[in-house]
């Protein structure tokens, strides 16, 4: 259907001095719309095992259309007091590290945007290279630090060592969006005789909102599907997140509650989704776009 | 930009700054000079070498160097790369994008649908897209791979004992050829059509304006793209780990792997940390590579 409307709304578009090429340009298009569409289906078929065990009754580890329909895994999830436990650890993680990214990243991107310093410039490209450092190349430090500091096990030290994974990224994209805030804002502001920090905090802060709320989302999405960190830093049953919970369920083969299994991966895969495709315009710019000012 | 001038602004740039850089300093920075000094030692995850480590000197890297295992995990972890990443990723997701870019009379727009349904391999969590794939791998006659297999008369296929590195190159392909065909879909039609028009009205071939125009131009957005899969591809752990844990017979132990059971499951801190830091070498080189063209961007 959206296939049929989509290859209309094309067609309108052509070029009138293109028109007598129309036949080729039409199977050309119907070619390229079939790859679009052969594309998705790739893309769905994993998912649809997820999405079909979650609502069935008698779910197995294989696709199968459910012949009688449930929501008992969904209410299961939410009552029994294993799947609630996940989704709250998750939630603590998870929003505890993007408010600490947020904070000091906005400060920090302010900063960065506003001042030249000695060295700015190396740091603003160090930070840069930081981004590239993943969690698998500094575990094993990581889990001796948070030994010999005592944070193994809490839910502080995995938020600050999520928060601190999600620094780089976050820092250069506020400081892009602060350099977007028109300087004169600001200036006319500190002239009328607001302090630098009135002046970051109520005129330029709320300019930059929508890239605060990027930054957060983006944030949000790293933090939560963190699969690594917690497998290393947390062992108390009682302080897993929903990655740690799918991973002991799935390798305690024999015993596995599909049903309960997929109806988890469905709720721990919405807000990633959905922040995702929110913050979608701001993730692709921040790949190559976004570093005017250096 | 302002230059600091009085010490009321460095006061004010070092209190703001201070928070992220502690954070970056002491997860990031400290863990990746931590990670060599440890593998200077002998240091192990249980018993006396725990509590007081030795120090080796290059022994743990000349351990290294003989280790068959390493080297079959640093060559799988190259070839996944080369083959998921570069190829499957990268060079596929630049044709496709090209094949269906706006150009001079041809505009092809993703639909919204089109557009979320995109998203979603790469916007799941990787402990999602892992378990759908164990779904639609497993090795019973029952599996959904295996059934479509059936209405050809092959199969059942055991995916992840026979075909196990294949499997998870797909994966990685399935998880960013669509983010990367809607990047360089973006990046082809912010082209200046001039350039296009005018090697159209000289005659040039699709093949050509493809490789003389189309490529040199995006030659930035291209590299960039392909340094930070190259990059996130190497670092990749949970995916693999959680279809796989790296078997059968490491089949699928890529470097991330490696590291995790050398430190984590024999207690080798020494030899988990000497290899975290060939895979850091490796990584920084290709950052710095990476920020670099970060530079030329501007």
């Amino acid at each position: 259907m959206s296939r049929e409307l989509s290859a209309s709304r094309a067609h309108a578009t052509v070029a009138p001095a293109t028109q007598r090429r129309l036949g080729s340009q039409n199977l050309a298009q119907f070619g390229a719309y079939g790859l679009l569409v052969l594309l998705a289906i790739f893309s769905l078929v994993p998912f649809a095992w997820v999405v079909l065990a979650a609502f069935d009754a008698h779910a197995t580890i294989y696709f199968q259309i459910p012949r009688t329909w449930t929501l008992q895994h969904v209410i299961d999830l939410f009552t029994e007091a294993d799947g609630v436990r996940l989704i709250v650890n998750s939630l603590i993680y998870t929003l505890g590290a993007t408010v600490v990214t947020i904070i000091v990243c906005t400060m920090g991107g302010y900063v960065l945007s506003r001042f030249a310093f000695p060295g700015s410039r190396v740091l603003l490209l160090g930070i840069l290279l930081l981004r590239i450092v993943p969690p698998t190349a500094t575990i094993v430090p990581l889990y001796l630090l948070a030994t010999s500091l005592g944070f193994r096990d809490t839910y502080h030290g995995v938020i600050l060592v999520l928060a601190a994974l999600q620094t780089p990224l976050a820092l250069w994209m506020l400081k892009g969006f602060f350099d977007a805030v028109p300087i004169a804002i600001e200036e006319a502001a500190l002239v009328d005789g607001a302090s630098r920090l009135r002046a970051a905090f109520q005129v330029v802060l709320p300019l930059a909102g929508q890239g605060v709320a990027a930054a957060g989302l983006i944030g949000f999405i790293g933090a939560w599907s963190e699969f690594l960190i917690p497998l290393v830093l947390i062992s108390d049953q009682d302080k897993m997140p929903i990655s740690i919970g799918m991973f002991r369920a799935w390798i305690s083969y024999t015993q596995v509650d599909w049903g309960l299994l997929a109806a988890l991966s469905i709720t721990y895969m919405i807000p990633a989704v959905v922040f995702y495709v929110i913050a979608r315009r701001a993730l692709q710019s921040s790949i190559a776009g976004g570093l005017s000012g250096i | 930009m302002q230059p600091v001038r009085t010490w009321r602004d460095a006061v004010f740039v070092i209190a703001f700054l201070f928070p992220a850089l502690a954070l970056l300093g002491l997860f990031i920075v400290w863990p990746a000079i931590w990670a060599f000094a440890q593998s200077l030692t002998n240091r192990s995850l249980t018993g006396p070498a725990a509590l007081h480590p030795q120090f080796v000197g290059l022994e743990n890297y000349r351990r290294l160097l003989q280790d068959s295992e390493f080297h079959a995990s640093l060559g799988k972890s190259v070839l996944f790369v080369l083959l998921s990443a570069i190829i499957g990723q990268t060079v596929a997701g630049f044709f496709i994008a090209y094949l269906m870019a706006r150009r001079p009379g041809w505009q092809l727009r993703f639909t919204p649908v089109f557009a979320a349904i995109f998203v979603l391999p790469l916007a799941a969590p990787e402990t999602v897209a892992a378990l759908a794939w164990a779904s639609l791998t497993t090795g019973t006659p029952e599996g959904l791979l295996n059934r479509a297999l059936s209405l050809v008369g092959a199969g059942p296929v055991q995916w992840l004992q026979q075909y196990a590195f294949p499997v998870i190159i797909v994966v990685n392909i399935w998880r960013g050829i669509t983010f990367a065909m809607v990047f360089f879909a973006a990046a082809i039609e912010s082209l200046p059509t001039s350039a296009l028009e005018a090697a159209m009205i000289d005659g040039a071939t699709a093949g050509q304006r493809l490789f003389r125009i189309v490529i040199p131009m995006l030659r930035p957005q291209i590299l960039i793209f392909l340094m930070l899969t190259t990059i996130t591809t190497f670092g990749i752990f949970g995916l693999v780990y959680f279809l796989t844990r790296g078997g059968p017979q490491n089949a699928t132990e890529i470097i991330g792997i490696y590291v995790y059971k050398r430190a984590f499951q024999y207690f080798d801190i020494g030899l988990g940390s000497a290899a975290s830091v060939v895979l850091l070498c490796l990584l920084l080189i290709l950052g710095l590579y990476y920020v670099r063209l970060m530079k030329e961007q501007v």
